[in-house]
């Protein structure tokens, strides 16, 4: 009940806030559509038309990756770099029910809001580019789910050093460079990434939606190693997160701009 | 009555940014209060009062010494502890500017935990009270800063605490609206029967709102006592003399040296001399003074003391004074 009424009052902020800087959202639904639709159209035009559909869907679904990974990643750090400067960080911080269940609830409610407007924005860009794309969702849901968990461990871990340091926008910045090569590379050519976060998903949503594998085709091996990559990086990013947090109370560095 | 809080030994130092010298910002506190008290915690700036409020919100940690509120050690249970306090800290950004009056109440209560249902009725009282009503769709940012700072005090009352900290809640705002938050929390003093710390330079709240006071300096309670208590006290020091004749620089220097004291003029255009006495050797002195340079003396009163004076006295460290009820 108490994680309802958290994940409700933070989705309602989100989408107020939506609303109400409408300018940058505009901007955003504008960005996606222009994209999708070069994407499509680029690789049409540019492409091997018997390669098309596949290339097409290769490049979408990396972006995709590649956008959330980042959106998910910096979220909770962008949250409290935030907080801090508008000045609230402590009033967050006097919740009976944690600093790190609000953050959490903060970061799902934005996910979503942000997946609705790319899954909107894809449907559009395929409306208007007459190009459909073959994705099996049923398939590619419960592993995207357990994937953004991980990367909600990485979220947490990044808002620990923004506790501490306050403003880390270059380091967000040159981590959008590893972002998107954990989410391009696939795990065929580097098999460790499989303990990194993020790339067994990206790697098994890539299996559905290039090679039509369904959720049968996988083995217990798969599903074992992104289920433990997901727990042990949520598990490590809170752990990380709350070590943070006390050292920024010990230093009397919480609230500090 | 049971203690609330109770705080002890709790010392706290941090470093310096620039120079990493270290500072001791509270060096050993001991306090209780107990409930539905109202206390008044005071000092000069960088005295150690919002260390010590932040540390008794759990926001810092202590070097040593323990918090509890309502029994629970804060260090320990934290989250246990904060079910039972809300706080207005110092400034006026407690709350989210592109937020409406309305939604920021929800949602920070909503981050403790209550959901709309729970707290709608209280939600309207308050906004009603506090004379929000009309203004409870309009965003925070268009709002007064003594708005701002009622939304603010509206969000700690409405988490329904026992305990609530407001650390200077009166800084930066005008005569007027200073005056009507006053009366707000004197109504809320009187009505929801809390237990209210109140950090603040703004001697008339202390006056009119707390029962009690806990006076820091350089990091130590330097007084722990009724406010009537302290005003009675100060009272039987304080004298005035009314004076016939401007006193010469020799005597101000001289006075001001030795004692707290306001010179002023009145109507009559006569020299008025408010002086706080604490010795019999502390009268002859002044008399001795102003004999010196015969300045003739037309009558002598008893003052009425404001806590303003009795805070200046203590915080200043008058030597002489006989702290008979302090710490």
């Amino acid at each position: 009940m108490t994680w309802l009424t958290l994940f409700k009052v933070n989705m309602k902020r989100e989408l107020i806030l939506i609303k109400r800087y409408w300018m940058n959202t505009l901007s955003m639904i504008v960005s996606f559509y222009i994209i999708f639709l070069a994407m499509f159209l680029g690789i049409q035009v540019v492409g091997d038309p018997s390669t098309a559909e596949l290339n097409t869907q290769y490049v979408i679904i990396n972006y995709i990756f590649w956008y959330l990974t980042m959106a998910v990643m910096s979220g909770i750090g962008w949250v409290v770099m935030n907080e801090v400067t508008l000045g609230t960080l402590e009033q967050l911080y006097m919740s009976p029910l944690g600093a790190w269940r609000i953050f959490l609830a903060r970061i799902v409610s934005s996910t979503i809001v942000e997946i609705g407007i790319v899954i909107v924005m894809l449907i559009l860009s395929m409306l208007t580019a007459g190009t459909w794309l073959n994705l099996d969702i049923l398939s590619i849901f419960p592993i995207f789910v357990l994937t953004i968990i991980s990367m909600i461990g990485v979220s947490f871990m990044i808002a620990g050093m923004a506790v501490i340091f306050k403003q880390i926008n270059s380091f967000l910045q040159i981590s959008q460079f590893i972002f998107a090569g954990l989410t391009f590379v696939p795990l065929s050519v580097a098999p460790f990434l499989v303990f990194f976060p993020v790339v067994k998903g990206v790697d098994m949503v890539r299996q559905i939606a290039i090679h039509n594998y369904t959720l049968a085709d996988f083995s217990l091996m798969d599903y074992t190693a992104l289920i433990l990559n997901a727990i042990v990086y949520l598990v490590l990013g809170i752990i990380v997160f709350s070590r943070c947090e006390r050292h920024a109370m010990e230093k009397g560095i919480l609230g500090q701009h | 009555m049971m203690d609330i809080v109770k705080v002890t030994n709790v010392k706290k130092s941090y470093k310096k940014r620039k120079t990493k010298e270290l500072v001791q910002a509270v060096k050993g506190i001991n306090f209780t209060i107990k409930k539905g008290e109202i206390v008044g915690l005071l000092g000069p700036n960088g005295a150690g009062k919002t260390t010590t409020i932040k540390m008794m919100c759990g926001l810092l940690v202590p070097d040593e010494g323990e918090i509890y509120i309502n029994g629970i050690d804060i260090q320990k249970r934290r989250l246990e502890a904060l079910r039972h306090i809300s706080v207005v800290l110092e400034g006026n950004r407690n709350i989210y500017w592109r937020l409406t009056v309305k939604e920021n109440l929800e949602y920070f209560a909503g981050n403790r935990g209550f959901t709309k249902k729970q707290i709608q009725e209280k939600m309207d009282h308050l906004l009603e009270r506090f004379n929000l009503k009309e203004k409870e769709n309009e965003m925070v940012n268009s709002l007064s800063r003594g708005m701002q700072q009622k939304v603010a005090i509206a969000i700690a009352l409405l988490a329904d605490t026992e305990v609530i900290y407001l650390d200077e809640p009166t800084l930066g705002l005008d005569i007027e609206t200073s005056y009507e938050i006053r009366r707000l929390l004197k109504e809320i003093v009187q009505e929801e029967q809390k237990t209210i710390i109140i950090s603040t330079h703004d001697m008339p709240v202390v006056q009119e709102i707390c029962e009690r006071v806990i006076i820091v300096n350089h990091g130590k309670v330097v007084v722990d006592d009724r406010v009537d208590n302290l005003l009675q006290l100060f009272e039987s020091k304080a004298y005035r003399f009314t004076l016939l004749k401007p006193l010469s620089d020799w005597q101000k220097e001289v006075l001001k040296k030795e004692f707290i004291v306001t010179i002023s003029e009145n109507d009559n255009n006569q020299t008025i001399l408010d002086v706080n006495i604490t010795t019999s050797e502390g009268f002859y002195k002044i008399t001795e003074i102003l004999e010196k340079e015969q300045t003739p003396i037309e009558k002598i009163d008893r003052s009425i003391v404001d806590f303003e004076e009795v805070f200046m006295n203590i915080v200043k460290g008058e030597k002489e004074i006989d702290l008979a009820h302090t710490v």
